[in-house]
């Protein structure tokens, strides 16, 4: 781009940005009178098709000005920088009353909310700057993109992507379907629930639960002060894990040395740990407790679970406990089948949805008072069609982000 | 290496830093000197890099969880743009610039240590994670050093000392952290879908990076309107409060504590 050369001096101050301002605040505050003659109802996306073709006619509307007025001032001005960046700005500003306030329903009456600051990205003064800022960029693409030319594939690249990638998101949020689907190990479910409003729906596949299973990351000791409720802080300022060998130092209170550990077992009658066998056992560590002046104490102790006593070594006013480990990975084996009869097994995990008939299942939660123990698995299923358009943005402006940078470092080199 | 060594590691780099900067002053004139001044100051970083990938091994995961772990991670890379800067446009100023930022960034981190925690949430664990992070690192290092190179400018600009390349130095870093702001921004909404089911839902450090990368989208296009230069370096300097309110700041923000009665009436 002519313009990634660094600035010059001395340069002339910018031209049409009063106006630009103006342009912007008024749509601004005309959105803001909206929502109070309303009392804040905000706008709704209406869904497919209605959204398409709205676009449509927009992108259109953006066509037939671009070409059919493009030396007329005023379009010209519209499609310009001053104007641009008035509404950058102008959508910075609104997206700010967004980063600070709560974005949480309010009982209606507050200012706030009849002035709807706390859902700014589903009210008319974000709605006109939007469509403004659309319409700013839609014409400055098309003016760059016709007569064609090459060089300006950077800027068609980034401004055509983030006009897609913005306009498509938007539009496509009345679409977005996002249902929770609570599953019980040995039972098969096609039933969902539309959130917020737990309205049950059936879905076109149902999900049978074979398992659900936790990892935890290693158990930790602690030094529980019951008077605090706290937890007292080791010498190395480390949570200290629970392992052979392992050795915490409570300076003037205690040192605790790991002896034997069996990361899973389950108690006998006198508290000593037995292989689990398959069974969902606890972790437990002989730990030898040495306190100053007193002669060396050396017990099994445990986190303790559902059916399972917790043991602890008391030393002074402490506790000597072994607090769980935090999960480090959950997951539900699942068999799912679709309504023509269609099955084929899957395995939900965070981080790693599975694709089912244009829905995506993510392993969501459990039952988190059971914890490891838990046999409900709660999953969602998202169903986002306008997806596709909108990485077609994300990847058109990652090509411009990589020729942009690619450029600044060539002039750079030249500089 | 755990926290424990933390603060020995953090006085020696510090003390690198300093004596290596002292020396740059008799560096005018003599080599060895120069030498000398340049194995210390990039001694202390090398430490704090040894630091770092030692860390990471005791942590068995890489240590961009925590505020204080993405501080150290400034502390060892932004003196390196300093460096990278005089080595590519002959300006010394902004290194010692840089060391003081790193330096003030270890010593909150010797006032607030850490606890040691190995574990990672679920959602963390994941492809995206180093990527995404390290990118935003990168891009709020260059944007920091930016912004004091624009402040720089303006002194020197007070002085009427103004220098043309330090004012093209400034854009360029403005640049180069644009565009690693940019694929932050672009990798963060890729992981959400994978991670939470939806690429956006403006929850407070979203919108934060969005306002973030609107400004510094607003700076690219006032220098496409050929804005005057010292407003130019004025934009720059202040840019970077944005980008502090982004970073730690919305953690003190209302809407981060998802409080409906701390706003009503
Ligand atoms: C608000 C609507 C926008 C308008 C009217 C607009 C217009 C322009 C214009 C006219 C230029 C100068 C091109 C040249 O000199 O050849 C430009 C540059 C640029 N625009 Fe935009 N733009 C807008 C939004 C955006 C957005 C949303 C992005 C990012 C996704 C973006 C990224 C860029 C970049 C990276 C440059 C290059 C700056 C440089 O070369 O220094 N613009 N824009």
């Amino acid at each position: 781009m002519q313009s990634s050369k660094p600035p010059q001096m001395p340069s002339s101050p910018p031209e049409g940005f009063g106006a630009a301002a103006l342009f912007t605040l008024a749509a601004i505050i005309a959105g803001f009178a909206i929502e109070l003659l309303t009392s804040g109802s905000g706008i709704t996306i209406p869904r497919w098709p209605a959204n398409g073709l709205f676009l449509a006619a927009f992108a259109s509307a953006i066509a037939a000005f671009g070409f059919g007025f493009r030396e007329h001032p005023v379009v010209s001005w519209l499609g310009g920088i001053p104007v641009g960046l008035s509404l950058i700005i102008g959508l910075a500003l609104l997206s700010l009353f967004g980063g600070v306030l709560p974005q949480d329903p309010l009982p209606a009456g507050s200012l706030v909310a009849t002035l709807r600051l706390n859902g700014i990205f589903s009210g008319w003064p974000f709605a006109f700057v939007i469509l403004l800022f659309l319409f700013n960029l839609g014409l400055s693409l098309l003016w760059k993109i016709v007569p064609f030319r090459l060089s300006n594939l950077q800027f068609m690249l980034f401004h055509g992507g983030f006009w897609i990638a913005l306009a498509c998101g938007l539009a496509g949020t009345s679409d977005l379907r996002r249902l929770v689907i609570p599953l019980y190990e040995g039972k098969e479910s096609d039933v969902a629930y539309e959130m917020p409003t737990e309205h049950p729906v059936r879905i076109p596949f149902s999900i049978y639960l074979k398992e659900f299973e936790i990892d935890e990351y290693v158990p930790q000791f602690a030094l529980y002060d019951p008077a605090t409720d706290q937890v007292v802080a080791e010498k190395a300022g480390a949570v200290p894990e629970v392992r052979k060998g392992a050795r915490a130092v409570w300076p003037g209170i205690a040192t605790a040395t790991v002896t034997d550990f069996r990361p899973d077992a389950l108690p006998d009658k006198a508290g000593n740990p037995l292989p689990s066998k398959g069974m969902k056992g606890v972790p437990f560590a002989k730990v030898r407790v040495e306190e100053p002046g007193r002669a060396p104490v050396e017990q099994w102790i445990n986190g303790g679970g559902p059916d399972i006593k917790p043991q602890y070594i008391p030393v002074g006013n402490y506790f000597i406990v072994i607090a769980p480990g935090a999960p480090k990975a959950f997951r539900s084996s699942v068999m799912i089948r679709s309504e023509s009869g269609g099955h084929r097994p899957g395995v939900l995990e965070v981080n790693k949805p599975v694709d089912v008939l244009g829905w995506k299942l993510y392993q969501m939660g459990y039952d988190e008072k059971a914890g490891r123990w838990s046999t409900m698995s709660l999953v969602e299923a998202v169903n986002d069609p306008w997806l596709p358009a909108v990485y077609l943005g994300f990847f058109m402006i990652m090509a411009g982000n990589l020729l942009f940078f690619w450029k600044g470092i060539k002039k750079m080199e030249a500089a | 290496m755990t926290l424990v060594e933390f603060p020995a590691i953090a006085v020696t780099t510090a003390a690198c830093w300093g004596f290596g900067s002292l020396l740059q002053i008799p560096a005018k004139k003599s080599g060895l000197a120069a030498t000398a001044s340049w194995m210390l100051m990039i001694g202390g970083t090398a430490l704090l890099a040894w630091f770092l990938a030692s860390y990471w091994i005791a942590l068995e995961r890489p240590p961009l969880r925590t505020l204080g772990e993405t501080r150290l991670w400034y502390a060892t890379l932004i003196p390196v743009v300093g460096y990278l800067v005089e080595y590519r446009w002959k300006i010394g100023w902004l290194k010692y610039y840089c060391m003081g930022l790193a330096t003030l960034f270890l010593g909150i981190n010797v006032m607030n240590p850490d606890v040691f925690q190995k574990a990672l949430m679920p959602a963390l664990q994941s492809v995206w994670f180093v990527p995404h992070v390290v990118v935003y690192l990168v891009a709020y290092v260059l944007l920091a050093a930016s912004s004091v190179a624009g402040g720089h400018n303006l002194w020197l600009k007070f002085r009427s000392r103004s220098s043309k390349v330090s004012e093209s130095m400034s854009h360029y870093l403005a640049l180069l952290g644009f565009v690693l702001l940019t694929f932050g921004l672009v990798f963060g909404a890729l992981w959400a879908k994978e991670a939470w089911g939806h690429y956006w839902t403006w929850d407070p450090k979203e919108t934060w990076a969005f306002i973030s990368w609107l400004a510094y989208l607003a700076y690219l296009h006032l220098v496409a309107r050929k804005t005057d230069v010292t407003v130019l370096q004025w934009y720059l300097g202040l840019a970077f409060v944005v980008l502090l309110v982004c970073w730690f700041g919305v953690n003190y923000l209302p809407s981060a504590q998802n409080s409906v009665h701390t706003y009503s009436g």
